[in-house]
């Protein structure tokens, strides 16, 4: 009869299946363990990522690191929350300020209308805004805005491309300077470049040809202005914007000559130019975040624009041949921009 | 013995068989996929249990939460019968998503525009209306377009959908880059004014999200269901979807028929992206829809492209995406787990005969026709 034959070889598979699962599911079940955020003793930072994966080696890794430091050092219990989709801002926040948790960090530009929001809905919760900016007279109490001075990145790279140039030409690649953080990086590695070299031969080109969604997207048009200008004797090139940047980048690997990209490291974003990547100026989320949440550890809450620092990444494969000169200057350099004896004078925007 | 006590419960056994039949495979697909995903969690050094918990509690948990759940669901609910017309018709509509872009630009036109173009403020009972029918209308156009390319030249709809989705994709980056973007001087991004008051759907309850767009998805897909089964149109587009030759050779105007299938199924997806955008963003910007259009194919298969089926695959797909987030504050799991458990539904709903084989299921391989070939 069909009925006897039930437990023969497919069934058997189902339940083979079902045990598996059961049995991989008991073995991790003690795992859970749910702190009490609303403790005073208990530290809970929560962070909601933009659109995007936790590890994207880009901000919201960046800031992750910065929390994950948090968690080692200041005894920090921090959880993060991916988001899918924009319309889940709010309610991601909300996960984390809904179970009590003494900060939410929030990462990216995208972010901010939701978080304006969430704090002035959770007084009592603190907020730290990545990227993100409050204009003046609208700050809120429980809300730091974590901003970067993107001038100070491109001012020290400026000056290392200039220390390190062999032909005396070095060349910027950037999206519209319509954008103000592009704008900033630009004329900030203008600036830095004079500052080490005042007789440098600088050419900055900006992609304000095209609309403002192209101008970032245009990594043809970032390789091709890249190679023209190392056709002209350029011999390193600074690359901003998106994917329009990295264009840029991967020109000058292409042609053998090192690239400075922009915003994180992008020795791990951009394979293709690894080998002749020299630096990037860099925003230092995981610092400001550190420092933010130290502080507010210690019962001194920031809000406001706080101003975060801005650096430089490791010279990776090309250590070797950066001259100690130049290294030495460039820390100079970020010493004395960080305290504030020297400016970079590059207005916040353009015009 | 057994023929006089197996007499009564037989009877009754038909009837639920009739009844719940065509969802057994669907259910399966669901539970193998949720299986698997849960080995797959456990790959991954979490707790299955605990993960499924969690996205029961993120999506059902609290009223809040079930709000959120049934908001997911609004945009799934009319793109899932979008797809869901098409494949009744025959047609394969891969193009939802450029339809659905294509509503939502239109009606923040509407939204934002109309108001300033006649001097007047409209009230809200003409605005709204306004603005969410001229996205439907939107939607429809674009989808009557490779319909018509069908009818008119034989171009497989599964091309021109793919094909013209791009076109659609592309042509709103332009609009909100170009002529529809927000004039305000701190803009930088891709997105249009906000629109009026009086053009927003208003939530139905204060301190919920929830809007007047989820009873409007049910009665939709109620009008769907009695015009698919009890209207002339219906019987019509049932008959080509199920074959063309017979439908011709019974006098049915075959490729008006078609045009017809597609314009509805394309105004059903412009309808989701104009509601969503009344609603909720109160404004059109590049990326808000993260491809309801897609996730429409999957919810329409696991719906059996039947209006009523679409209506339960909408609320457990909208469960998941609502949960997810619960779900990983609790365990720290890749989200990613619930794209994976999606497409295992996918797979197993498209290729039913594993579901059949693993639970040695019996019966007819009854198929719902998606599409037909280059014909």
């Amino acid at each position: 009869m069909p009925d006897n034959r039930r437990l023969s070889g497919p069934k058997a598979g189902v339940l083979a299946l079902f045990s598996l699962a059961l049995a991989t599911s008991a073995s991790a079940c003690s795992k859970s363990n749910k702190p009490d955020c609303s403790s005073p003793e208990v530290f809970c930072v929560g962070v909601v990522t933009d659109v995007g994966k936790v590890d994207d080696k880009s901000f919201n890794q960046s800031t992750w690191e910065g929390v994950q430091r948090a968690q080692k050092e200041l005894g920090a219990n921090g959880k993060y929350i991916e988001t899918t989709d924009p319309k889940d801002y709010g309610k991601n926040i909300a996960a984390f300020a809904d179970e009590k948790y003494d900060v939410v960090v929030t990462i990216g530009f995208a972010l901010g209308e939701a978080t304006r929001e969430g704090a002035a809905k959770y007084p009592d919760t603190h907020f730290i805004g990545v990227d993100q900016f409050q204009p003046p007279g609208t700050e809120k109490k429980n809300l730091a805005t974590l901003v970067f001075p993107e001038d100070y990145a491109g001012f020290q790279v400026g000056a290392l491309a200039a220390l390190v140039s062999k032909s005396g030409k070095i060349g910027a690649v950037l999206a519209t300077d319509a954008v103000p953080p592009v704008w900033r990086y630009g004329e900030g590695f203008k600036a830095g470049a004079r500052y080490a070299k005042p007789d440098i031969d600088l050419n900055v080109v900006y992609h304000n040809d095209v609309g403002i969604e192209k101008t970032f997207s245009d990594p043809e048009w970032g390789k091709t202005t890249a190679i023209s200008m190392i056709d002209k004797g350029t011999d390193i090139i600074f690359g901003g914007g998106g994917k329009t940047g990295n264009g840029a980048l991967i020109g000058a690997a292409a042609k053998g000559v090192y690239a400075i990209g922009v915003d994180t490291d992008q020795y791990n974003t951009v394979p293709e130019a690894q080998k002749f990547m020299l630096t990037s100026a860099m925003k230092l989320l995981d610092e400001g975040v550190f420092d933010l949440l130290k502080q507010g550890k210690d019962g001194k809450w920031s809000s406001g624009n706080v101003l975060g620092k801005a650096g430089h990444a490791p010279y990776h494969d090309l250590d070797g041949k950066v001259p100690e000169a130049a290294r030495a200057k460039v820390e100079e350099i970020q010493k004395a921009l960080q305290s504030g004896a020297l400016k970079t004078n590059v207005p916040p925007t353009k015009s | 013995m057994a023929v006089t006590e197996g007499a009564e419960p037989n009877a009754l056994r038909d009837r639920v068989r009739k009844l719940l039949g065509p969802w057994v495979v669907p259910a399966l697909a669901v539970v193998t996929a949720l299986i698997l995903g849960a080995g797959l969690i456990a790959l991954a050094g979490g707790d299955p249990l605990s993960a499924y918990a969690g996205m029961l509690e993120g999506s059902l948990g609290s009223v809040n939460a079930v709000a959120e759940t049934l908001l997911w669901a609004t945009p799934y609910i009319f793109t899932g019968l979008s797809v869901s017309l098409a494949f009744q018709g025959g047609l394969f509509n891969i193009g939802a998503e450029g339809q659905l872009a294509l509503g939502a630009t239109a009606g923040a036109l509407v939204g934002y525009a109309l108001p300033h173009l006649l001097g007047v403020n409209l009230p809200a009972v003409v605005h709204v209306p306004l603005t969410i029918l001229t996205g439907g209308v939107a939607g429809g156009l674009w989808g009557a377009l490779p319909g018509w390319l069908k009818a008119r030249t034989g171009a497989h709809e599964v091309i021109s959908t793919i094909m013209l989705n791009y076109v659609a994709l592309n042509a709103v980056t332009f609009l909100l880059n170009g002529p529809m973007k927000d004039p305000s001087p701190e803009n930088v991004i891709a997105r249009t004014p906000l629109i009026a008051d009086s053009a927003q759907l208003s939530p139905i309850f204060s301190g919920v999200r929830l809007h007047w767009g989820f009873p409007l998805a049910l009665l939709v897909t109620a009008l769907v269901t009695w015009m698919l089964r009890r209207t002339t149109l219906g019987f019509e587009i049932r008959t080509v979807g199920a074959n063309p030759e017979a439908a011709k050779y019974a006098g049915m105007h075959v490729s008006r028929t078609i045009v017809v299938s597609m314009a509805l199924s394309g105004a059903l997806a412009g309808l989701a992206g104009a509601i969503e955008e009344s609603a909720l963003n109160h404004r059109h910007e590049l990326g808000f829809s993260q491809g309801y259009g897609f996730d429409a194919i999957a919810i329409a298969l696991l719906g059996k492209a039947r209006p009523e089926g679409v209506l339960p695959a909408a609320l457990l797909f909208a469960m998941m995406r609502s949960g997810a987030p619960r779900m990983q504050f609790l365990t720290q799991i890749p989200v990613d787990v619930i794209s994976v458990i999606q497409a295992l539904i996918l797979l197993f709903v498209a290729a039913d005969v594993m579901v059949r084989r693993l639970y040695r299921l019996k019966g007819e391989r009854e198929r719902v026709v998606i599409t037909r070939g280059w014909g």
